[in-house]
């Protein structure tokens, strides 16, 4: 953050963002830097008119800054962060799949982590076909191939 | 327009229905939920309860959402922070992008999960010992991959597989002349998911290059053994980053390659554990190479094999200075190697250690150089030349009574050699001569030297004269006198032998000959072999005589009687018949291991039960081409004898 700042910037200063279906939102600094590329832009001082976000839209780039603004709140515990999180990550693939890619895309450590976490718990316990049903995936090796794989990786396969 | 049947049932993580958009897919034949209600066939209809779009050809697309649109990136934070070994199998088996993500991820960028807050605590100490395996993983697993089978799957499958079962130890990769499918893409996979390799042997894999040996350079830094094998495109590029990164090589050998001086200067100048190396066959390297991996490897390396090269005289002189440590050494086919680079090797003096050397097709080794070597390596205790056609007895006998180290000699297809040399050397020999082998020497006539004899050779306890069509009776006779402490003798294809020749050759060993070889022999009778079990039977132990036509039952009479030790026989193709086999049977203190009776048209159905008997005892049993010998005789024999192997 840069330390040159009044001490009221912190608090007052609002970012623009628009999102690629063009909606617009206003997020305070202090929120929007829980993302490392807004975290740069502010540091770097550009952050003039509204940055647009062609990769997320505007369903997904409205929770996401709900996230952020609930993990900037210093009064909240962590208790209640954690209980937050968990309800907030509990929704249909779709929704989950936007939510990861956005957290990739604008580099918000914690909410990658916890999207991840989601699918992979979603993965865990799970045989290949299964997870294939789960996630929708299509099965693209040759019988062979898959005699391959299966050879190699029995043992946590299974019966 | 297709209508939607509302079907009821979660929709949340929908685990029935139709999940292949395309329903005329093979993969329609795997397995389906227990969801599905399988009186209504997969197809375009889906059971889905979330609203979706009709938008045309993106109705496919649009009905379910797939984690498929994910980025690879995004991929590669999701299954870093997969559990564990089991979980990452289970993805690995899932689709081919799953594979090939998930086989890209290095061992130390995988998470170690303690921060998830999604763990119970019981699996938090799973976890953890998890990942303790996996830090401490010794590389012991081994895997061989050929022909149509090494494939970059497979590679990718290991390299999931192994990583917390142990860790890959061992790979090797033999591809075929058809068209390969293992390149850089699976050698990577393999490097990044298995740095506890320490092995890896790739043969005849051409699309395989520098990218694949780079990346196990980077990451596999316990590598030991490298085996390039007809690599073509792998070049010096990729050795240089070997040589750099695994300081633990001990073994390598580079053959058909690409490989050229530098790669061998990087190797010599950077691994200094480099205890054996050989080079077939790779025209890029020449003396420079050679001799700057000789210089500076001088104290550590211990077994040289050098073949096909394009090498000169100084190669052989800087062995010579350098090669201090070097104890097995062998050449095989350097035509650019003349008679004064083996003398210069050999007046180095810095073959010290040598104790084995081997050389075929040389045209370097002559008396002269082959003396020098007899004398500057006074250590030696192996010599082996094939194909040297310009040795003379001249220089065989020199260089026996230089080596006075030696104990084995062999020699093969050295034409200039006559009974002459044989005899000189076995004279001139040093001490402690045990073993002495001629093999297909043209040369070898059957000439009566008619030496008188200083004193025999008492230290040779093995002879082997084989395929040398001169030899006879006469040579035969005169190694008896020379050698009379024989144990194992080995006489077979020499077909000019008579009794006449073998018998006093029988009557002269004083000690009790153990392993007798004479087939091929034809000329030979009953009368050789009851004077071999009379004189010797008490100690012998194996007895060879397949071929050899004359022999009878007699034969077996005389060894039944006489042999208790006997374990190992070869009858094949004599004149034995069920007689001959009966009376073995009935032998006290018999207790016969090996019998071979292929091809003895004699032995009928009626040997049976003597079969049967001798089988309380037998491991091995030869009866093919026992035309005399019915299937079911030979099904009876299987059946009974389960201890015993047998061929038919």
């Amino acid at each position: 953050m840069s330390s040159s700042s009044s001490p009221m910037q912190s608090t007052g200063r609002k970012l623009k963002l628009k999102s690629k279906d063009d909606e617009t939102f206003e997020v305070e600094e202090a929120v929007a830097v829980k993302s490392q590329i807004f975290k740069y832009m502010v540091e770097d001082g550009v952050s003039n008119g509204p940055i647009p976000l062609p990769n997320v839209n505007g369903k997904t780039l409205a929770r996401v800054l709900q996230w952020c603004q609930k993990h900037a709140d210093p009064t909240i515990t962590e208790d209640e962060l954690n209980k937050y999180d968990a309800g907030f990550i509990d929704v249909d693939q779709a929704v989950l799949y936007d939510l990861l890619m956005a957290a990739n895309y604008l580099n918000i450590e914690e909410l990658l982590k916890l999207a991840c976490m989601r699918v992979a718990d979603m993965i865990k316990g799970k045989s290949p076909d299964e997870i294939r049903r789960t996630f929708n995936i299509k099965n693209d090796f040759t019988p062979e191939e898959e005699e391959e794989v299966r050879k190699e990786n029995a043992w946590a396969l299974g019966p | 327009m297709s209508k939607i049947f509302g079907f009821s049932g979660n929709g949340d993580s929908c685990t029935g229905g139709s999940i292949y958009p395309n329903p005329k897919e093979s993969s329609l034949f795997l397995p389906l939920g227990h969801r599905v209600d399988v009186y209504f066939p997969p197809c375009k209809r889906s059971r889905i309860r979330a609203p979706f779009v009709f938008s045309g050809e993106r109705f496919e697309q649009k009905k379910r959402a797939s984690i498929e649109v994910l980025p690879d990136e995004c991929f590669f934070e999701i299954f870093r922070r997969l559990p564990g070994g089991q979980e990452r199998s289970a993805c690995a088996s899932v689709s081919k992008r799953w594979l090939t993500l998930l086989s890209n991820i290095c061992q130390d960028e995988f998470c170690s999960n303690s921060t998830t807050g999604y763990l119970r605590p019981e699996e938090k100490s799973i976890e953890n010992k998890a990942e303790d395996q996996e830090i401490e993983t010794d590389g012991y697993l081994t895997r061989s991959l050929e022909g149509k089978k090494a494939t970059d799957v497979r590679l990718a499958a290991i390299a999931v597989g192994t990583a917390s079962r142990g860790g890959l130890g061992k790979l090797l990769i033999k591809g075929s002349s058809s068209a390969c499918r293992v390149t850089d893409v699976g050698l990577k996979a393999i490097a990044r998911g298995c740095p506890s390799l320490k092995s890896l042997s790739l043969w005849n894999v051409p699309s395989i290059g520098d990218e694949g040996l780079f990346e196990i350079a980077n990451r596999c830094h316990l590598l030991e053994k490298l085996d390039l094998c007809q690599c073509p495109e792998v070049s010096d590029k990729a050795v240089l980053a070997i040589a750099k990164n695994c300081p633990n090589l001990t073994d390598l050998t580079l053959e058909s390659c690409s490989i050229g001086n530098e790669g061998l200067q990087a190797i010599g100048r950077c691994c200094s554990n480099l205890k054996s190396i050989s080079i077939k066959d790779c025209p890029h390297i020449g003396d420079q190479g050679i001799a700057s991996l000789l210089s500076s490897t001088s104290y550590v390396l211990t077994k040289l094999k050098l073949q096909a090269l394009n090498i000169t005289d100084v190669s052989l002189a800087v062995l010579g200075h350098y090669g201090k440590a070097v104890t097995d050494l062998v050449l095989i086919n350097l035509p650019n190697v003349s008679e004064r680079g083996f003398w210069v090797m050999g007046s180095g003096l810095g073959l010290q250690k040598l104790k084995s050397f081997s050389v075929t097709s040389c045209r370097g080794v002559t008396d002269t150089g082959l003396e020098a070597v007899g004398k500057g390596c006074p250590n030696l205790k192996q010599l082996c030349l094939r194909k040297c056609a310009f040795l003379s007895n001249g220089g065989l006998v020199s260089f026996a009574k230089a080596a006075g180290s030696l104990e084995s000699l062999q020699l093969e297809e050295c034409h200039m050699i006559t009974q002459v040399g044989l005899f000189g050397a076995l004279l001139n020999c040093g001490a402690k001569l045990k073993a002495l082998a001629m093999v297909n020497c043209l040369g070898m006539k059957d000439l009566n030297v008619g030496l008188h004899l200083p004193s025999p050779c008492n230290s040779l306890r093995s002879l082997s004269i084989r395929h040398c069509p001169g030899f006879g009776n006469a040579s035969v006779a005169m190694l008896g006198k020379l050698c009379p402490q024989l144990l194992h003798l080995d006489l077979s294809g020499l077909q000019g032998i008579t009794d006449a020749g073998f018998l006093p050759l029988l009557e002269s060993c004083e000690a009790g000959l153990v392993k007798v070889n004479l087939s091929g022999c034809v000329n030979l009778t009953d009368k050789v072999v009851s004077s071999l079990a009379e004189l010797h039977g008490w100690t012998l132990e194996m007895l060879n005589l397949d071929g050899c036509r004359k022999i009878s039952d007699a034969s077996l009479v005389a060894i039944a009687d006489n042999c208790p030790l006997l374990s190992d026989l070869d009858v094949s193709k004599c004149a034995v018949t069920d007689c001959g086999i009966a009376a073995l049977a009935q032998a006290n203190q018999f207790n016969l291991q090996i019998l071979s009776v292929s091809g003895c048209s004699l032995v009928t159905d009626k040997s049976l039960p003597a079969l049967e008997k001798l089988g309380q005892s037998l491991l091995g049993l030869n009866l093919q081409h026992c035309n005399a010998i019915s299937i079911s005789t030979v099904d009876l024999l299987v059946d009974q004898l389960w201890r015993c192997d047998i061929l038919h």
